[in-house]
């Protein structure tokens, strides 16, 4: 167990790898009653294609967040009441390449703790639980297709990539979800669950460790063979189509506006550039920039405008998104502005100013457990020490943030996907 | 540590001193009566203030200020409490130990936030023409992309038709005819009655000592002329006639809303026990709604209930197949009257209480969640600490929930209908 404390952001962090394999990180909070706990897996929606035991395998889309789902149940037991009856709110999530399951309580939190690391370490699937399953996630998959917002992300995402599994939702669709069975569920359990494809993090003020010794006890020392995902398909570099649309009940048009490029390296290369994308997405479209002003005044955007810089495994983009009577208009505006910082460069005081802001944000970031559980658990997978970040800060010029704008912000990486209203005539 | 001081005649500022925390919350509130006749102007003028103000005129010198303050945020502060509406702004801001080299943020923050309320940008006695314009089209949108969320917008149609002739029927952000018709001057008159004639409450969560807080802010209010008009007193809800309504979207889910009554509100002894009952009844995993007809009939994703004790109301919701509205709308009545039987097991209540214990006890872990309580609490005229609240939570027995659920009718619905058919889905 290593300990070490932060000076900047006086937070203190310890961490360790068990014998399993499962890496381990406390931020301890003394004086707070809330615990925060995120157990994490390294495996999203588009992790739909891996070798395991000597054999490749395709699984549905849609099945990381099925397995999501149907982890909730232990045989004859009732995990969500007795998480209740320790006073423990429990949840999950599924992105596109992690799945995390989560618990926040005050008080029991060892009980808590252990039974967490128990239901999601036990797979558990009948014929009929999985059956039953379907009708659920179809319903949310409803709920979801009416939501413009994500709709507009998702359509963007097929349009920019071209064989990329972000492609897909993350929650499928009714006719992949109906392709799944127990037997692929116990398959993706097997090759992405094990403790080395995993990180356990709390936030609270917990004994460190007693974490460590109750993770050893539920989940033991043993190493599992883990799966081992295949390279995705090789990605144009620029966008696959520059346009998308669809029609759906908003009252005014939606859109969301992406730039493709390279996806980062792992380790302090992810987090800076992270660093670097978000201040070039201040400086090109933020609220203190020339652009943001202009469009505001004009109209063209409102406070529902917003954007920066999104990674999932295999990809990388600039976006942002909004409300706007002309997404064109937003779009052109956008290339153009980038044009002129790639050329001009960004101004030095601004750029000191921006840092600034963006640095004391991510620390006010801080005070937010379920926020600082996500990232300590999101940059672990990426082989970075999160709480690092205010020293990326001090690195990052002016120049380099020109030249990422330059590099990204094109007309050929861009995509525009808007949501119209239905038109009166066609109701 | 929690002081509440008066500053001047309905002027109090409360403060929790708390060294915890890596940012601070203050927020200034008016309080005004939650009336239609001025819902929207209460709702743009916060609005216009952030557009501009002396040394700030515009929104890019704005951020810029805020920039400089170590990425401070300043937004409007609109909420309803009870048959009141709250209006003002609210800011976030680093604490000063974390600000380079011995800075300070609370003292410029408050300096900032005290020139965006009182001195805004006016041309000829009146808010900015440009500016309002650009506001009160966003408002606008705003009010127009309510329906883009369609449990919201279902949820929100019934309680409009339940509570017509009631505050609580009043949308927060006025209507779309009141919007059009403001004006610079209308606005500008508006918001210098609302600096005359409101009660204020300010609050505070904060590394600060109180006193000090107190002497950054009262400047604020020293030279304001003030003849502060007390808010009419609490009415109470009449529901309005039932009705059952339903309306159609080309959406692939429907959405489905019921709305009950009770006469249990929040000043009622028995308002614990109906929260409780609520609980059991919709809200979380472990209610009846989610538990029965979520999980063992596969019905729904989102399911759940809500009860809004200012008025003792209460609604649930579904997003369903069109088709399957009868037998929702069923399952949801048979959990309801399970209550009213007594089906509640120990396990149910237990899950319930330990729901709203844990909340209340990691209220005093985040700068929000304590603004929220107590702000709420103050402005409610409900002054209980967390403790004092879980205190009754704890004492509620399963003869207290059945009690309130029997106290609990249904009164109307509303439907919104799917007629899309997405391939995507399929």
């Amino acid at each position: 167990m290593t300990k070490t404390y932060y000076d900047a952001l006086d937070e203190t962090l310890f961490r360790a790898t068990l014998p399993n394999g499962l890496r381990v990180i406390v931020n301890k909070k003394s004086g707070f009653a809330k615990k925060q706990c995120y157990f994490a897996v390294d495996f999203g929606s588009v992790h739909t294609d891996f070798t395991f035991a000597g054999e490749n395998h395709h699984v549905s889309a849609g099945i990381a967040h099925y397995l999501e789902h149907k982890m909730f149940e232990l045989p004859g037991r009732d995990v969500t009441a007795e998480f209740a009856a320790l006073g423990t709110a429990v949840n999950a999530f599924t992105s596109y390449d992690m799945t995390a399951y989560y618990i926040s309580c005050t008080e029991n939190f060892p009980q808590a703790l252990r039974l967490l690391l128990e239901f999601v370490s036990t797979p558990y699937f009948t014929d009929e639980s999985v059956a039953r399953e379907q009708g659920i996630i179809a319903q949310e998959i409803g709920m979801s297709a009416d939501e413009p917002g994500g709709r507009c992300f998702e359509n963007m995402a097929a349009a920019l990539y071209e064989r990329h599994p972000i492609r897909v939702p993350i929650l499928g669709t009714v006719r992949l979800i109906a392709e799944i069975t127990p037997q692929m569920l116990y398959l993706c359990h097997r090759a992405f669950y094990t403790p080395e494809n995993m990180v356990l993090c709390v936030v609270g003020d917990v004994d460190e460790n007693e974490v460590c010794d109750i993770a050893r006890r539920v989940l033991g020392d043993e190493k599992r063979p883990c799966g081992e995902k295949l390279p995705f398909p090789t990605e144009r570099e620029d966008a696959f189509e520059p346009y998308v649309r669809q029609n759906m009940e908003v009252a005014m048009p939606l859109f969301s506006l992406a730039f493709k490029t390279t996806c980062p390296e792992k380790g302090e290369a992810a987090v800076r550039r992270e660093v670097v994308a978000d201040l070039a997405a201040e400086a090109l479209f933020g609220e203190s920039s020339p652009l943001y002003m202009r469009l505001y005044e004009q109209g063209l955007i409102d406070t529902s405008f917003g954007g920066g810089f999104d990674t999932v495994d295999g990809c990388a983009m600039l976006s942002c998104s909004g409300d706007s009577v002309d997404p064109d208009a937003v779009r052109a505006a956008i290339l153009a502005q980038g044009r002129l910082l790639a050329a001009q460069g960004i101004d030095e005081h601004a750029f000191l100013r921006m840092k600034r802001s963006a640095l004391g944000r991510r620390i006010q970031d801080l005070d937010g457990f379920a926020s600082t559980c996500y990232r300590l658990c999101a940059f672990e997978m990426s082989e970075f020490d999160y709480f690092l970040f205010p020293q990326i800060y001090d690195m990052i010029s002016a120049e380099e943030v020109r030249g990422f704008i330059e590099q990204t912000v094109k007309e050929e990486t861009c995509c525009l996907s808007v949501i119209y209203p239905i038109k009166e005539e066609s109701r | 540590m929690y002081t509440t001081t008066e500053l001047f005649p309905d002027v109090t500022l409360r403060c929790i001193r708390d060294g915890r925390f890596k940012h601070g919350v203050l927020s200034i509130r008016f309080l005004r009566p939650m009336c239609a006749r001025e819902a929207s102007l209460n709702a743009l003028f916060p609005e216009l203030l952030l557009r501009g103000c002396r040394s700030a005129p515009d929104l890019r010198q704005i951020t810029a200020r805020l920039d400089e303050l170590y990425g401070a945020s300043v937004g409007t502060q609109l909420s309803r409490i009870g048959d009141c509406q709250t209006t003002g702004l609210t800011c976030n801001f680093l604490d000063d130990r974390f600000a380079a080299g011995g800075d300070r943020v609370l003292e410029p923050m408050i300096g900032f936030l005290s020139e965006l309320l009182l001195c805004p940008v006016l041309e000829k006695d009146a808010f900015c023409a440009e500016y309002v314009r650009g506001e009160k089209r966003n408002l606008i949108s705003a009010l127009e992309a309510q329906r883009n969320d369609k449990q919201a917008y279902a949820t929100t149609k019934l309680l409009k038709n339940m509570c017509k002739g009631d505050s609580f029927a009043v949308p927060r952000l006025g209507n779309i005819p009141d919007v059009r018709r403001i004006t610079p001057r209308s606005a500008f008159d508006h918001y210098q009655t609302v600096l005359r004639e409101s009660p204020v409450e300010i609050f505070y969560v904060g590394s600060a000592q109180a006193e000090y807080v107190a002497e950054l802010v009262r400047p604020m209010f020293d030279e304001l002329p003030r003849a502060v008009r007390p808010l009419p007193p609490r009415t109470d809800f009449v529901p309005a006639k039932p009705s059952h309504r339903s309306e159609k979207m080309e959406v692939s889910q429907a959405k489905l809303a019921m709305g009950f009554v009770t006469p249990i509100t929040i000043t009622d002894p028995r308002y614990a026990a109906m929260q409780i009952c609520n609980s059991v009844f919709g809200a979380g995993q472990t209610s009846k709604l989610f538990m029965k007809v979520r999980e063992e009939r596969s019905l729904c994703y989102a399911i759940g209930s809500s009860y809004y004790g200012a008025k003792g109301i209460v609604t649930a919701y579904a997003g369903i197949d069109t088709e399957r509205v009868g037998q929702t709308r069923e399952a949801i009545l048979a959990q309801l009257a399970a209550c009213q039987r007594g089906v509640i097991t120990e396990r149910e209540l237990d899950a319930a209480k330990e729901g709203v214990l844990s909340g209340l006890r990691a209220v005093y872990d985040s700068p929000e969640a304590m603004h929220g309580f107590f702000s709420v609490a103050a402005i409610g005229g409900l002054n209980r600490t967390p403790q004092e609240y879980a205190e009754q939570i704890r004492a509620v027995r399963v003869e207290d929930v059945v009690a309130a659920a029997n106290t609990v009718q249904f009164h109307s619905d509303f439907f919104l209908k799917g007629a899309a058919h997405d391939e995507n889905v399929l």
